[in-house]
């Protein structure tokens, strides 16, 4: 039964969709079975040691690993949004109280994503709650030079785009939303609270931008695990192939097309 | 373990990367069309400003949707194609930026269109075609300030503001650039049975 099965993924086209009938020498359309469901998501063993932390439990696809490599996009973000906030702190200021909070909230970020930094140096990613709390620590600190910049008005809500793009990379669609919801639904109120009426466009307008961003990052990030996942079982196909040392396969073109992006 | 190749050319990868990347600068395209009939259909004043300005935003609709439909039926545009829309799209939010009625330039406030667009343009594209267009989008944006005469050049808060607009968009380029490229090698590693945590990204970090 094992072996059947074996050499029935083996003869299973990349898709899934269709099995080499060497008698007839020709495709024919696969029927469904669990096996065949098996080939269609390989299992990735998590890097030693991160099982116990992994995100596997309730993110679907994303695994703990697409959030280690994620870090690195948010840590470069935060890192960019730190240089930006220094340089323009500097650059004509006006009132010593909106400096001191712009400065104060600005190295404890550097702080937090110094730490975060050596982390991933040493190849050591942080720890999910880490990472998330410092995401949410990001919004924390633009929403807070929000407020004291008079809401609406104050230029540095742009930063949320850049707070968002890490999220949206690293983190699971479900965490994404959520994330994204909470900036949406915090800024949205700033500015209902202290924007003019006719400015309502261009209030929805950021909105609705914050939003895209979040959606194609992590559209993005989906249809990358999607391929990865196709890659290593046309790897683990390749390997059966050589072991094997099937003579009837089709051209390597016909097996590597792009796959049926997730919807 | 045997000795395995890559079964993918590098020209197959590239492609691939046309076919996945396309469907985020659709969706992109699709939030600033949104944008852009709403905006239409909240802010006229008038018959005549509606009419001039939705058929320019039904014109886009028009064009996505094309796209679109490719994209599904599993035949998307190839590498030059999208790219000239990507441009289209650039020239489209300049023009907003420019020529909306009641704010130009700096004072108008849709420059955040620029975002979405040039950040999916950067997850499909290599670093330097990327960087190519980060920069059209920021010369773009800082020629429709100038040009309207709405930023001094004398170093004060509207300069700062410029600044710090231009900075974000260029942080849209680079983070999904960069983000692109960790993909890239992933994929790479993982096509070739690779699938832990590498030390080239601790190096890339």
């Amino acid at each position: 039964m094992a072996v059947d099965s074996k050499v029935r993924q083996h003869l299973v086209s990349p898709d899934g969709k269709w099995f080499w009938d060497g008698v007839a020498e020709q495709w024919k359309p696969a029927p469904e079975t669990t096996a065949d469901r098996a080939v269609e998501t390989p299992k990735v063993p998590p890097p030693p040691g991160q099982s116990a932390r992994g995100l596997s439990s309730f993110a679907g696809s994303i695994s703990a690993e697409d959030l280690a490599y994620g870090q690195t996009v948010l840590v470069w973000a935060r890192w960019i949004l730190i240089g930006t906030g220094l340089l323009l702190s500097f650059w004509a200021p006006k009132d010593l109280t909106m400096l001191q909070v712009q400065l104060a909230a600005i190295i404890a970020l550097a702080f937090g994503n110094f730490y975060l930094h050596v982390q991933l140096l040493r190849g050591h990613p942080a720890l999910d709650a880490v990472v998330y709390g410092a995401s949410l620590g990001d919004i924390c600190v633009v929403t807070a030079l929000v407020l004291v910049q008079t809401g609406y008005a104050s230029p540095v809500f742009i930063f949320y785009f850049a707070a968002i793009v890490g999220i949206s990379v690293a983190f699971p669609t479900l965490m994404t939303a959520g994330y994204t919801a909470i900036v949406i639904g915090i800024y949205g109120i700033i500015c209902l609270a202290t924007a003019p009426p006719e400015d309502y466009p261009a209030v929805f307008t950021r909105l609705l931008m914050i939003a895209a961003v979040a959606v194609c990052g992590n559209l993005f990030a989906r249809h990358e695990a999607q391929r990865r996942a196709d890659a290593i079982r046309l790897h683990h196909e390749l390997l059966d192939e050589i072991e094997q040392g099937a003579p009837s396969r089709p051209p390597i073109q016909a097996r590597t097309q792009p796959a049926v992006p997730a919807s | 373990m045997p000795n395995v190749r890559e079964v993918r050319t590098a020209a197959q990868a590239n492609q691939e990367d046309v076919f996945f990347g396309q469907t985020v600068i659709v969706w992109a395209r699709w939030s600033v069309i949104v944008a852009g009939i709403a905006l239409v259909l909240w802010t006229s004043t008038s018959v005549s400003l509606l009419t001039q300005t939705m058929p320019f935003f039904l014109v886009l609709m028009a064009v996505n949707f094309f796209l679109h439909g490719r994209y599904v039926m599993g035949s998307p545009l190839n590498r030059v194609a999208v790219t000239v829309a990507s441009v289209v799209d650039l020239v489209l939010i300049t023009a907003i930026v420019v020529l909306w009625p009641g704010s130009h330039g700096l004072q108008n406030q849709f420059y955040v269109l620029y975002f979405p667009v040039v950040f999916a343009f950067a997850l499909v594209f290599t670093r330097r075609i990327e960087v190519i267009y980060t920069v059209l989008a920021m010369l773009s944006y800082t020629a429709a300030c100038v040009l309207t005469g709405t930023v001094p050049l004398d170093l004060g808060s509207d300069d700062k503001v410029l600044v710090m607009r231009l900075i974000v968009i260029a942080a849209m380029g680079f983070l999904g650039n960069y983000y692109f490229r960790i993909q890239r090698d992933r994929l790479l590693r993982a096509s070739q049975g690779e699938t832990k945590w590498a030390s080239s990204t601790a190096s890339r970090a």
